[in-house]
């Protein structure tokens, strides 16, 4: 039987796919193109694809790997706390051999990478969040998705619905119910307790690279204004707010977006001293 | 065939919210974990609490072997979040044994449950069984609970109260979730080494293991009956393979019962009830799913659900009828339909639900008298006479 994930499979037909063991854990990773690297981490669905990621393959080497317990990769129920979602990926960057990488993490991924940025600043190349998940902002309260009816989801995911809708099912669709429960499965194990990491907020000061910060205007589930906030705790960030999107930008504005992010790649590292005068950081 | 020797007769109350609800409740996709609890009046409250105990009271004083009550949260469908609560109301007013079934193992500390049961135990002087049950996925959006790692709680809180009842304290438990260094409940059950326990549920296989692999009774009230069954021949296979020997006491079934002056009349009594407990009480909306309530090869198998359809608000009587142990009628029709029951389900343990929905007092008093005064006598006495013959026969 036909399920709507074979669309979502199309997005990666380009990509090579490996599978390692990862600490005994089945990972799927694709990646394709050719230049510097660029590892994507993905938010906590994965069924949109990956439909982006071909607007950065002339200028990388793009890597794409599923978390344990998302999409192709096997469920993994030891890991079970951000912590172990970094060392994982620490093991993976081995396995790979990447010395050094940007990292490209959009929501629960945005999470993921600011963590291991924070773990081992110095292997990061450059750092983009994209309406990143994981800071706890009590000013500027997220929506808890679980406390988001199903049948709303999408207007929260989306500015406009459309852009999803070629990736649900229009019947019962068991492969895809299936993939939904284990993301949300996966997803629940690190954060049904508490949203976020409560002591992200006092780390980030340690990520040293260049950090862009990529945000929907329309982004009903980590409201723009969070992006205020995480430019605060990062040293040497930036922020690009994108028009008429929501908490998806790469999804919704694939050309525009993955632009914004190629262009930060791109661009010469600044001075750091020129960014951060060490009074300010030092108080 | 008549019922097994030593059969013993439970009523069950699910003492639900069920007057004083909105006009418009029909609108509310929940009643369950979000919906309001402004709609819940004290007063009422109060005054339901009092009829719902009188009419477990009133079961024991005619001579049920026991009463049951369980425990949910946030809903009208159930004002028992504390079952240990009415138990220790219940004990002063009864003589006979009571089951709470119960708190889920994992949604409470496992010290304080071990303790507020073995309390009970002595209370009682040892008239206490208890059940575990996972909880429904509702009891998790209702707590602080990870309902990805329930299985894995309940049975870790499991391992420690049994170590509590039965193991010599201080003693230690170092686990994943709990961590005890003088575990040492002070007063141990009173019945020893431990009260009758057992397991319900869905009919989940891995509910089914654990109660296998500790030797419990199992049943899962909200399973077809044809899944009933087949859980409890699982049971009794794996407990086999334990080395426990599953006894016809621990596989129970429930039965939704009415008692009427005849058979067509009792129908038509009873239907309203079970329609408004089936079309408003049950209704959980969005919240039958939890994340990781259930593993990844049982959500396949069950096509994507999580729960029986029974709690989706649908009503369908005859399905229902068929699907289910419901029976309305006269003693004779109703002891009839228990007996039948009862030798399918090779089980000498009857539980009734002697109140369903929004059944009025008089029509449950009419029900437990029905049930106390002459179907359970005449279940007693074809057994006599069955056992009278047997003995002819031999002699």
């Amino acid at each position: 039987m036909n399920s709507v994930l074979d669309r979502t499979k199309q997005s990666l037909a380009d990509f090579e796919r490996r599978e390692l063991k990862i600490n005994g854990v089945s990972t799927i990773v694709y990646s394709a193109g050719v230049g510097s690297p660029l590892v994507y981490l993905h938010g906590s669905g994965t069924f949109p694809g990956f439909g982006f990621a071909k607007h950065w393959l002339k200028s990388h080497r793009v890597i794409i790997p599923y978390h344990p317990g998302f999409g192709e990769s096997d469920d993994d129920s030891r890991i079970d706390s951000i912590n172990d979602y970094v060392l994982h990926y620490l093991d993976l960057l081995d396995a790979l051999e990447l010395e050094r990488v940007s990292l490209v993490g959009s929501s629960l991924g945005g999470w993921i990478a600011s963590e291991i940025a924070v773990v081992q600043p110095a292997r990061i190349e450059k750092l983009v969040l994209v309406a990143a998940t994981g800071l706890i902002i009590d000013s500027v309260p997220s929506t808890d998705l679980y406390t988001v009816h199903p049948r709303d989801l999408l207007s929260y995911l989306v500015a406009d619905q459309a852009v999803l809708k070629p990736f649900l099912p229009e019947g019962h669709d068991l492969d895809f119910l299936t993939l939904r429960y284990k993301e949300t499965t996966s997803t629940a194990r690190l954060n049904w307790e508490r949203s976020g990491n409560p002591k992200l907020g006092q780390w980030l000061h340690r990520i040293s690279c260049e950090t862009l910060l990529l945000w929907g205007e329309q982004d009903r589930i980590k409201p723009v204004k969070q992006s205020d906030v995480w430019l605060a705790h990062i040293p040497n960030a930036r922020v690009e707010i994108m028009k008429g999107v929501g908490h998806l930008p790469l999804d919704e504005a694939p050309e525009a977006a993955t632009k914004l992010v190629s262009d930060f790649l791109k661009e010469k590292p600044r001075s750091k001293s020129a960014a951060i005068p060490l009074e300010k950081r030092a108080s | 065939m008549p019922i097994l020797p030593n059969t013993k007769f439970l009523a069950w109350h699910f003492m639900p919210y069920s007057e004083g609800l909105p006009e418009n409740v029909d609108d509310y996709e929940s009643l369950w974990v979000d919906f309001p609890n402004k709609f819940f009046d004290p007063k009422k409250g109060h005054a339901l609490y009092e009829r719902y105990l009188q009419e477990l009271v009133l079961c024991d004083k005619l001579g049920f072997d026991g009463v049951a009550v369980n425990e949910h949260h946030n809903t009208a469908y159930s004002l028992m979040p504390v079952p240990s609560v009415l138990a220790a109301a219940l004990i002063p007013q009864t003589k006979g044994s009571i089951c709470v079934m119960g708190t889920p193992s994992g949604l409470e500390h496992p010290h304080r449950l071990a303790e507020a049961y073995a309390m009970l135990d002595v209370m009682s002087g040892g008239r206490m069984e208890f059940a575990f049950p996972l909880g429904t996925p509702m009891e998790y959006w209702a707590s602080n609970v990870n309902p990805v790692t329930a299985r894995e709680r309940q049975r870790e809180a499991l391992e420690v109260i049994m170590k509590a009842w039965t193991q010599d304290g201080p003693i230690r438990h170092n686990g994943r979730f709990y961590n005890y260094r003088y575990l040492n409940i002070w007063p141990r059950p009173y019945q020893q080494p431990h009260p009758p326990l057992y397991l319900v549920g869905s009919g989940s296989p891995g509910t089914i293991e654990l109660a296998a692999e500790l030797g419990f009774g199992y049943s899962s009230t909200f399973s077809p009956i044809a899944s009933q069954l087949a859980a409890q021949k699982t049971l009794k296979e794996r407990a086999a393979h334990y080395g426990h020997k599953i006894q016809p006491h621990q596989v129970p079934i429930v039965c939704m019962v009415y008692i009427g002056d005849d058979d067509e009349t009792a129908l038509a009594e009873m239907e309203p009830h079970v329609r408004f407990f089936f079309t408003v009480l049950t209704k959980a909306g969005r919240y039958l799913d939890a994340p990781g309530y259930l593993s990844m090869d049982e959500f396949r198998k069950r096509n994507g659900r999580m729960l029986p359809a029974s709690h989706g608000g649908a009503f369908d009587w005859s399905a229902i009828r068929e699907q289910f142990r419901v029976v309305a009628g006269t003693p004779k029709t109703v002891a009839d339909m228990i007996e039948k029951w009862a030798e399918e389900a090779e089980t000498s343990r009857i539980i009734f639900q002697i109140h369903r929905g929004n059944m009025p007092h008089w029509k449950v008093v009419r029900t437990i008298t029905g049930l106390a005064n002459e179907v359970i006598p005449m279940l007693k006495e074809r057994r006599r006479l069955a056992d009278e013959k047997i003995q002819v026969a031999a002699e």
